[in-house]
């Protein structure tokens, strides 16, 4: 039990991980549904958000216009929160930047819009490169979400608690919009079948287009939170799109509580291993994969899906 | 009559295109300083199409995308730094252990993906090329951790009369030649093999494939473990020349760029597709990085247009220009036969 | 009646909660053409797949020549000498119409590991398929890529493939869908000459095509199967002829 009670603070970091990671891998999976194309570029472009959001809240980070002075002496919080705002929509737009280049692909073997992404990938982490540097950066946090609080004579960390409550909050709004709307619902449809969309008379470019926008929101999203606790570097979404491969493989294709199970999995392991061995602690979750897809061929959750073919 | 027959076996081994391929590669120390490159530049180019030509008997011919191939590069050059210092100083027991180590971790990953296929096989080859780079990274009292395996040496090659130096990088570009085309004979013969034609039809007809009885999940994974064996002796090569194993070629983004290498000189359409895309990969690197920091932005982007617009990539540009030529030959034959020939 | 080269024993399969065979069993004599018919959706191709191994059913019993081949996966099916075409043409269409056949020959798939010597060389595999071209009447198309094939001739091609892998037993999923008159006529003449030295199981919706060829013919509808017997004993059924299923005939 005492092992369990100082397991807290790093539970709490396997939580918030994991939160994160099922984030990151709800964007990457309505993308997989609605056009099975995987977007290898989804890491760089949850990097892309981080780094955004530090020259939003920053004035040394990126932005150096004389104009922007008025914006930089607004308080720490609301520079923040407009980052939180706006970087997911620049993102957003490079995602359906990215969706346009896809078209082309559309139709074909499945492995060329993989390829043009892994291009994409490329592009997109050499631009952070450019315009950023190498060095690493650092987002800064307003001071209302940062120091520790004590429980049971362990300090946790304030900032995990927010990023853990965010990420619920996100998984719960992107829940209802595919449970209460209809393009909700179309999304769900096009997750099974793309013919069933388009006899519905749908838009399909539109809806793709949508998509792609909201998927890539959502990297960028999980970048900004994930910035504080990791910092950021210009290959930063490496680190956080192959655990979200992982969390989709684990959880199921195609199925929104499988990720979200597979990805609080994930992140309790990586935490838990964490507390004994640091430096294993991203291996873990290999082999929590292996293991799981050995007996569950298609994931914890999975079904039958379109990526099968 | 013997000659003939001879020459006819010859033929299944090698081929016009190849010849020519031989003729320019081994002859690479000789010019490739007076075009302005540098001889290690060659070395490296060999090393990787190597690589690429394996990993394109997966890609190319089997449709397999794998984005964690890396792994196995990286696998055959600890294992050839590893049997060196712990083993035996042999050029051959560590090429061979390589070789070995990298089909062994592969062969073994195979069983566990060979039932998948598309993206699936995908997403499931980047878990498991991740892993073995965590592992690599973190194992440091085998791999060196992130400082990677130093003092690796290149040992003298043997062959039985005769023992040749390595260290010299013309040495090393001949050795690396003659492996070269030792794997590129068998990789060719191994295409138009019975096996070969399997391969390719699985690519096309899964399915039918299965209800003609082939157990297509064997075929499969044979066709990874080639490929990761390939991969490995890439690998060991590649400790050689650097003198050193390092952790960086296992990463995902390298893993990535053997991909782009073979499907940008047009591996799906062709045999040669990796060794065009390879030597373009490192002359656009050497050329664009001599103006330009962030090459890998204009190639990248350069990539992105290929799958956009010529996704058979440069082979398949010249087989459509070939098939035009010929069509226009004979329709230039047809215009010059006489009229009434029916 | 003649021993069943294969037997199936009360096949039920389900998907979700779509009940698509409820207790099937069928008997398939040896020599005999055996024909399925049913409205679309009735379950024919699913109890196809059953049959040859794609799918596995939820209960029931597979039985082929006295082996147990339930839930056997499509390769181990095939091995035993059970060949299967398709309703939706399913080729390999980058290889010539004689690789085609050539990889379907047991005889190729034998030495199918061997990575060194070449298939071209092997003048008396190229030689049965060029005759089991021939006899789907492809003789001449040796050299052309599946894929640039006519809609016919595509189809001859796909049953040329499940002759060439010299099964015991044939499945035919759907032979006539596409072809106009001649082709089901000359279709009709190659199925003739195969039920001679094969045990022939037929899908079909051509109800003139199956009634004219054969010997039995069993109705699914359902998911179940409602009639069985002969062509002329189907015809007189009073039941099957209000139900609509036999108006065609």
């Amino acid at each position: 039990m005492d092992l369990l009670i100082t397991l807290g603070p790093h539970l709490l970091n396997g939580v918030a991980l994991g939160l994160l990671f099922a984030l990151v891998a709800l964007g990457f999976m309505l993308i997989i549904g609605v056009m099975e194309v995987i977007n290898l570029a989804h890491g760089s472009l949850f990097a892309l958000g981080a780094y955004v959001a530090v020259a939003l809240v920053t004035p040394e980070g990126g932005l150096r216009l004389a104009a922007l002075a008025t914006y930089f002496a607004f308080p720490l919080p609301a520079r923040f929160v407009v980052a939180l705002v706006v970087a997911p929509i620049v993102v957003g737009g490079v995602g359906m930047v990215l969706e346009v280049c896809l078209r082309r692909t559309y139709g074909r073997d499945p492995l060329y819009g993989l390829l043009l992404t892994f291009g994409a990938a490329l592009v997109l982490e050499e631009l952070i490169r450019l315009v950023w540097g190498p060095t690493e950066r650092f987002l800064p946090v307003p001071a209302a979400i940062t120091g520790g609080i004590t429980l049971g004579g362990l300090v946790y960390s304030v900032y995990r608690f927010f990023a853990s409550a965010f990420a619920v909050g996100m998984i719960v709004l992107l829940w209802l919009f595919l449970q209460r709307t209809r393009y909700g619902a179309l999304i769900k449809a096009g997750a099974h079948d793309s013919e069933m969309v388009r006899a519905l008379g749908v838009n399909l470019t539109r809806l793709r287009l949508l998509v792609f926008a909201l998927g890539t929101a959502l990297a960028a999203v999980a970048g900004i939170v994930m910035a504080p606790i990791w910092g950021v570097r210009p290959h930063v979404g490496v680190d956080a799109v192959v655990p979200a491969f992982v969390v989709i493989v684990l959880g199921g294709v195609g199925s929104f509580w499988g990720a979200v199970i597979a990805g609080l999995l994930v992140g309790m392991v990586v935490g838990i291993t964490g507390a004994f061995a640091t430096a294993w602690s991203l291996v873990s979750m290999y082999v929590l994969l292996i293991l799981v897809v050995t007996v569950r061929g298609r994931g914890l959750l999975g079904k039958k899906s379109v990526l099968e073919r | 009559m013997r000659i003939g027959a001879l020459a006819r076996g010859m033929m299944g081994w090698l081929s016009p295109a190849m010849l020519v391929a031989f003729a320019l590669f081994g002859t690479l120390p000789l010019w490739i300083e007076a075009v302005g490159l540098y001889r290690y530049l060659g070395i490296e180019i060999l090393i990787w199409c190597i690589f690429a030509l394996g990993f394109n008997l997966l890609l190319g011919y089997t449709g397999l995308p794998s984005f964690g191939h890396g792994a196995y590069f990286g696998i055959g050059a600890y294992a050839l730094g590893l049997t060196q210092f712990h083993l035996a100083a042999s050029l051959w027991v560590g090429l061979l252990a390589a070789t070995l180590a990298a089909a062994v971790m592969g062969g073994g990953v195979a069983l566990f993906i060979s039932h998948r296929r598309g993206i699936y096989f995908a997403l499931m080859t980047i878990a498991f090329g991740q892993m073995f780079f965590f592992i690599a990274s973190k194992w440091t009292s085998v791999t060196g951790g992130e400082d990677g395996l130093l003092d690796i040496r290149r040992l003298p090659a043997h062959v039985g009369f005769a023992a040749f130096d390595l260290t010299g990088n013309l040495a090393m570009s001949y050795f690396t030649f003659a492996t070269f085309a030792v794997v590129t004979v068998l990789l060719w013969r191994l295409v138009h093999s019975p096996f070969g034609k399997v391969l390719r039809a699985i690519k096309q007809n899964e399915t039918r494939m299965a209800y003609l009885g082939y157990r297509v999940f064997a075929y499969k994974w044979a066709s990874f473990t080639l490929s990761c064996a390939v991969a490995g002796l890439a690998g060991g090569l590649f400790a050689m020349a650097q003198h050193g194993a390092y952790v960086q070629v296992m990463n995902l983004q390298w893993s990535g760029v053997v991909v782009l290498m073979t499907l940008v000189g047009g591996g799906l359409v062709s045999f040669w597709g990796p060794v065009v895309g390879t030597v373009l990969y490192f002359v656009a690197r050497d050329l664009l990085g001599m103006y330009t920091e962030s090459w890998l932005l204009w190639f990248g982007l350069m990539f992105m247009l290929v799958v956009m617009f010529k996704p058979e990539g440069v082979a398949g540009i010249w087989q459509a220009a070939a098939a035009r030529a010929g069509a226009r030959r004979r329709a230039r034959a047809v215009a010059l036969q006489p009229a009434g020939g029916k | 009646m003649r021993v069943a080269l294969l037997e199936a024993h009360g096949l039920h399969k389900r998907f979700g909660d779509h009940v698509v065979l409820e207790d099937i069993s069928l008997a398939f004599p040896a020599g005999r053409l055996s024909g399925i018919m049913g409205p679309n959706g009735a379950g024919k191709t699913t109890c196809f797949n059953v049959l040859t191994g794609g799918v596995r059913p939820d209960r029931g019993r597979v039985v082929f020549d006295g082996e147990d081949i339930t839930g056997f996966p499509p390769h181990a099916v095939a091995r035993r000498g059970l060949a299967r075409s398709f309703q939706l043409m399913n080729l390999f269409d980058e290889y010539s119409a004689l690789e085609n056949v050539l990889l379907a020959a047991p005889a190729v798939r034998a030495r199918s590991f061997d990575m060194l010597r070449d298939l071209r060389r092997d003048a008396d595999a190229q030689d049965r398929a060029a005759t089991v071209l021939g006899r789907v009447g492809l003789r001449g198309k040796e050299r052309v890529p599946a894929g640039r094939l006519s809609y016919g001739d595509r189809r001859a091609l796909e049953i040329g493939l499940a002759v060439a892998a010299e099964p015991r037993m044939l499945f035919l999923d759907e032979p006539t869908s596409g072809l106009g008159g001649e082709g089901t006529a000359r279709l009709a003449e190659l199925v003739q000459e195969l039920r001679r030295v094969l045990t022939i199981v037929v899908i079909e919706h051509d109800m003139a095509f199956l009634f004219r060829l054969a010997d039995r013919i069993s109705v699914i509808h359902w998911g179940q199967v409602i009639a069985e017997g002969t062509p002329d004993a189907l015809r007189a059924d009073p039941w099957l002829a209000r139900s609509g299923l036999g108006a065609a005939v």
